[in-house]
């Protein structure tokens, strides 16, 4: 009697690892998203690129709107709805996206919807180790669901974003999870799948930060999460701490290694500091704070877990003393950026002149080399992207590249020369994209257009009055319908 | 009649007949054993290969500098003798991958017969090719046509580009440093071919080899040199032509950079246009006549030896002007050749090693280096030329190893970055790295790193007091190389 009971109670405690299918009860709060997308393409930015189609999970938050990640909506031109209880498509649209929250806000159109939603409140809760159930809506409107288990909480960001975020891993998992699947603990929702981690694992955004999104996105204007305006490096070495004149009772701190000019901290920080705490967390000589609920933490989070706009607090050690630097958390979009980090939803700028294709440089167009770009794509221009990208200044905003010369009588003599980084139009240094038009209608009674580069490299000097028929003629032969896009 | 008919025959048989190249061309056997530019007291694996030469006036043996480079024992044998011959490098251009041996038993040359230099081969002439490929015991001769004449990179130093003559006939392992015989003199030492290719073989012309072994007549060889300046072949474009204010039927190349610390310093500047070199006018391509032939505009420069000058006509801000430049090696701070044979000098201290930033140091990632290698290893080799702009600086330097101990546990973020200064003094070279090391009056080493935002640290006496233990751990036998006491 008595191992029947025991057995009995090993069971019971077995399955209560893990949580209850709820399935049926989220029928009508979780979406399946199909969407299309067309991008540009890097090299031939006045092309778009081949459509291709994915999709997505969509959870009900508030009325007719549902919340996915921002990565499966980059570069749509057509996002479709489907809900289990109805088959034909709900036309949808984005109302507020946020890369680096990875997070997207999307509109389902009312009047195609059947049946309302039932919104869903995201839970704060995590328990380590505690089992934990994903749901999906499949084309076909058949609800899915897998289990795993929270196996540790990170701050981590994906590859193309720039800021680190909160984020709960589930370990164990019996399904890839990276389109927004909806994420419970018990029968709570407490996230939704961001991307892949290592193999049986998968990132959650969790709860705290889509509420901090949504509380954001419904006020209107959305202000977006603070991100970091400067590098730190764990200041372990005793021979630095004692050269930095850092008393030994004081046992914490990061060293500035790079401030930004762009980001929280980025007004108020300097390179040489060492940041030893944020908000009245102590940050300990490797950049981790202790959180109350999740434990050890990068410090990124005390960053990001901030709303631009959001008071912050920054104790350092400055020239031999604890200071108390009061800052707002800022936030900037990649667009902002030297060299942005991603591009999406929209052309890319460029400007064909005389066939010298001119366009920004980001790291989507040197990602566009393939596999191990990083090694493959020129070095003056990877170190931009490494050493510079988080600087822009008022003399530098984009930075502006000749991509390569399309072959046309006007630039016979430059088709070998690519890859080099514009300095100057017509003697006016080059800022922004902007600027090319105003520099080319420079000097209108000079004969040449002049386009000088960094790097010593040789100018390019084209005949005034032979651009229009170049123009025209390299439109006709390289099929080219607009020969500028600049914002 | 029929006497005179046999004789004439006879006559002609001897002429044309050749010389006997068992008499000349010789197998090479090596034991190599490179040095590991990581850790530069040491050295790698040993390996041993077979390669080809033959004799050249003066009792002097000519192959390629790649069958000799990095070896540590050389012999050399005849056909048709067991005997081996112990040799030695006299002297090796790595740049133009030659070198001459020389063998101490003088009896090794008896009854054998030198080899003329003769001239630059015709397209389309027959020539042949002779020596030990793969190994085996006896002389090989492959026939082939020339097909080609042109400037190309020679693969031994990876960095340097000569006139290179292509034939048809196979240039595989072993044949390397074999003579390339046309009517029975050599025009040219084969050694180098292409994987992806058939039958396409490089041999070095005798216009190299002759630069070469007149080098080599003061007792030192000093390398082939350069202009000094970076070119730019963009005078195909009228519109270009007429903004550099030159006249409408110049022909030329532009000059976009001069480099530092060069003759052309005070001669040249960007934006000029060079039209002529000695008497060779040069056209939009950058090539000029010469041995007959269009050849790249190098081919006037490399006739020269070190030291020499020649004559450069440019344009400058619509006129005509003359000057002119010597010859110089200009070699980029970040050595791109290849280096062999000298073992690498270093420093090691606390653990720390240092060590030249150079091709020899890059490859020590693998296969792939090119693409493996640190973004800034890779920035400051390919912009070099471009981003050193301080006279004095005579290479950089980078941390590239560190032996583990208490003092440096913390400095592995520092591995493989390029050195900027030691306590404010810039480092320019690894003697600054030493110098600044011998300094124990200070209380710390603040080393910083070109292109990172923060020093590593380094207790002055501490480095000082554990230096030679951590020496003694890790067997390495001196702090710096070229030896010296601390």
């Amino acid at each position: 009697m008595k191992k029947t009971f025991i057995i009995i109670l090993i069971c019971v405690s077995s399955f209560s690892v893990f949580a209850k299918d709820i399935s049926e009860k989220l029928k009508d709060s979780i979406v399946y998203l199909q969407i299309t997308y067309h991008g540009y393409g890097q090299y031939t930015p006045w092309k778009t690129s081949e459509l291709s189609e994915g999709f997505a999970v969509g959870c009900a938050v508030d009325g007719n709107k549902v919340i996915t990640i921002a990565s499966s909506v980059a570069d749509a031109k057509l996002i479709q709805a489907r809900t289990a209880n109805q088959n034909d498509f709900i036309p949808a649209q984005i109302l507020t996206v946020d890369y680096e929250s990875n997070l997207a806000l999307i509109e389902l159109d009312s009047n195609s919807l059947t049946k309302p939603f039932k919104p869903l409140a995201f839970s704060e809760k995590y328990v380590k180790g505690a089992g934990v159930s994903f749901y999906w809506l499949s084309a076909d409107g058949r609800m899915y669901n897998g289990r795993g288990f929270l196996d540790r909480v990170t701050v981590e960001s994906t590859a193309v974003f720039c800021s680190q975020t909160l984020t709960f891993v589930a370990a164990g998992i019996s399904e890839t999870t990276n389109l927004g699947q909806l994420y419970c603990l018990e029968d709570r929702p407490v996230g939704i799948a961001s991307l892949s981690g290592k193999e049986k694992e998968g990132n959650i955004i969790p709860a705290q930060i889509i509420n901090r999104f949504l509380a954001d996105a419904r006020n209107g204007k959305y202000n977006g999460i603070a991100m970091k305006g400067f590098e730190a490096s764990a200041l372990v070495d005793p021979a630095m701490r004692k050269y930095l004149k850092i008393p030994n009772d004081v046992q914490t701190g990061v060293y500035v290694a790079n401030v930004y000019t762009i980001g929280t901290g980025s007004d108020v920080l300097k390179s040489g500091d060492v940041l030893l705490g944020i908000d009245g967390y102590s940050i300990n000589p490797y950049g981790r704070y202790e959180d109350r609920r999740f434990g050890t933490l990068a410090f990124d989070s005390l960053i990001t877990g901030k709303t631009a706009g959001d008071a912050i607090t920054f104790e350092v050690w400055r020239d031999g003393k604890k200071q108390i630097l009061n800052a707002v958390a800022k936030r900037f979009n990649a667009s902002d950026m030297l060299v942005p980090w991603y591009e999406f939803d929209t052309q890319p700028e460029y400007a064909i002149v005389g066939g010298c294709i001119l366009q920004k440089l980001t790291k989507s167009y040197m990602a566009g080399r393939g596999e191990d770009w990083q090694g493959k794509v020129e070095p003056h221009l990877y170190n931009y992207l490494i050493n510079e990208a988080f600087k822009p200044t008022d003399q530098r905003r984009d930075l502006v590249i000749l991509s390569y010369c399309m072959p046309a009588n006007i630039n016979i003599g430059y088709q070998n020369l690519s890859q080099y980084v514009v300095d100057k139009i017509n003697g006016m240094k080059i800022c922004r994209m902007s600027d090319i038009p105003k520099a080319l209608a420079l000097n209108p009674d000079a004969k040449f257009i002049v386009i000088e580069f960094e790097m010593s490299q040789p100018a390019i000097v084209l005949d005034r009055s032979q651009l229009d028929y170049a123009a025209n003629s390299i439109a006709q032969v390289y099929g080219i319908d607009k020969m500028m896009n600049i914002k | 009649m029929k006497l005179k008919m046999f004789i004439l025959l006879l006559f002609t048989a001897v002429c044309f007949a050749g010389p006997d190249m068992t008499k000349s061309v010789v197998m090479i056997q090596i034991v190599k054993q490179p040095y590991d530019y990581a850790t530069p007291w040491k050295q790698t694996s040993i390996s041993q290969g077979v390669g080809s030469g033959f004799i050249i006036e003066g009792n002097r043996i000519l192959t390629n500098a790649h069958n000799i480079s990095d070896s540590r024992f050389i012999i050399v044998k005849k056909e048709n003798f067991a005997k081996k011959y112990p040799a030695t490098v006299e002297f090796a251009g790595h740049d133009c991958d030659l070198a001459i041996l020389k063998i101490a038993d003088e009896t090794f040359f008896d009854g054998m017969q030198p080899l003329a230099i003769g001239g630059l081969p015709e397209v389309n002439r027959t020539v042949e090719t002779y020596g030990f490929p793969m190994g085996g015991t006896h002389i090989s001769v492959t026939k082939g046509i020339v097909s080609r004449i042109q400037t190309d990179m020679y693969a031994h130093s990876g960095a340097d580009g000569h006139l290179v003559v292509q034939t048809d006939a196979a240039i595989n392992p072993g044949n390397s440093g074999g003579p390339v015989i046309l009517d029975g003199n050599v025009v040219g030492v084969a050694f180098q071919g292409i994987r992806q290719a058939d039958n396409i073989g490089y041999m070095i012309p005798t216009t190299i080899i002759n630069h070469f072994l007149l080098d080599v007549n003061d007792g030192r060889y000093d390398g082939f040199g350069s202009l000094g300046v970076s070119i730019f072949e963009g005078l195909h474009n009228e519109s270009y032509k007429e903004y550099l204010n030159l006249p409408a039927d110049t022909e030329g190349v532009v000059v976009t950079a001069v480099t530092l610390n060069s003759s052309a310093e005070n001669v040249l500047r960007r934006n000029d246009c060079i039209t002529q070199i000695d008497n060779y006018a040069l056209d939009n391509d950058g090539m000029i006549v010469i041995y007959g032939q269009k050849y790249s505009l190098s081919e006037a420069v490399e006739a020269k030896q070190i030291g020499e000058t020649v004559d450069v006509v440019f344009w400058r801000d619509g006129k005509k002007q003359t000057g002119q430049l010597t010859i110089q090696l200009n070699r980029p701070v970040f050595e791109f050749a290849r280096l062999y044979d000298a073992r690498p000098p270093y420093v090691c201290f606390a653990g720390l090693t240092f060590v030249s930033a150079n091709r020899n140091f890059l490859e020590t990632w693998g296969r792939e280096w090119m693409k493996d290698i640190p973004h800034i290893l890779r920035y400051l080799m390919s912009e070099s030329q471009t981003l050193n702009t301080d006279k004095l600086r005579k290479e950089y330097v980078v941390l590239s190893e560190i032996l583990p101990d208490q003092i440096n546990l913390y400095d592995g973020d520092f591995l493989n970055k390029p050195l900027e200064s030691i306590n404010d003094q810039p480092v320019r070279s690894l003697e600054d790295v030493r110098k600044a090391f011998r300094n124990k009056d200070c209380e710390f080493f603040i080393v910083k790193f070109i292109s990172s935002d923060i020093p590593l640290l380094l207790d002055a006496k501490q480095a000082h007091q554990q230096n030679d233990a951590i020496l003694k751990k890790y067997n390495v036998p001196s702090w710096t190389y070229p030896e010296e006491q601390l």
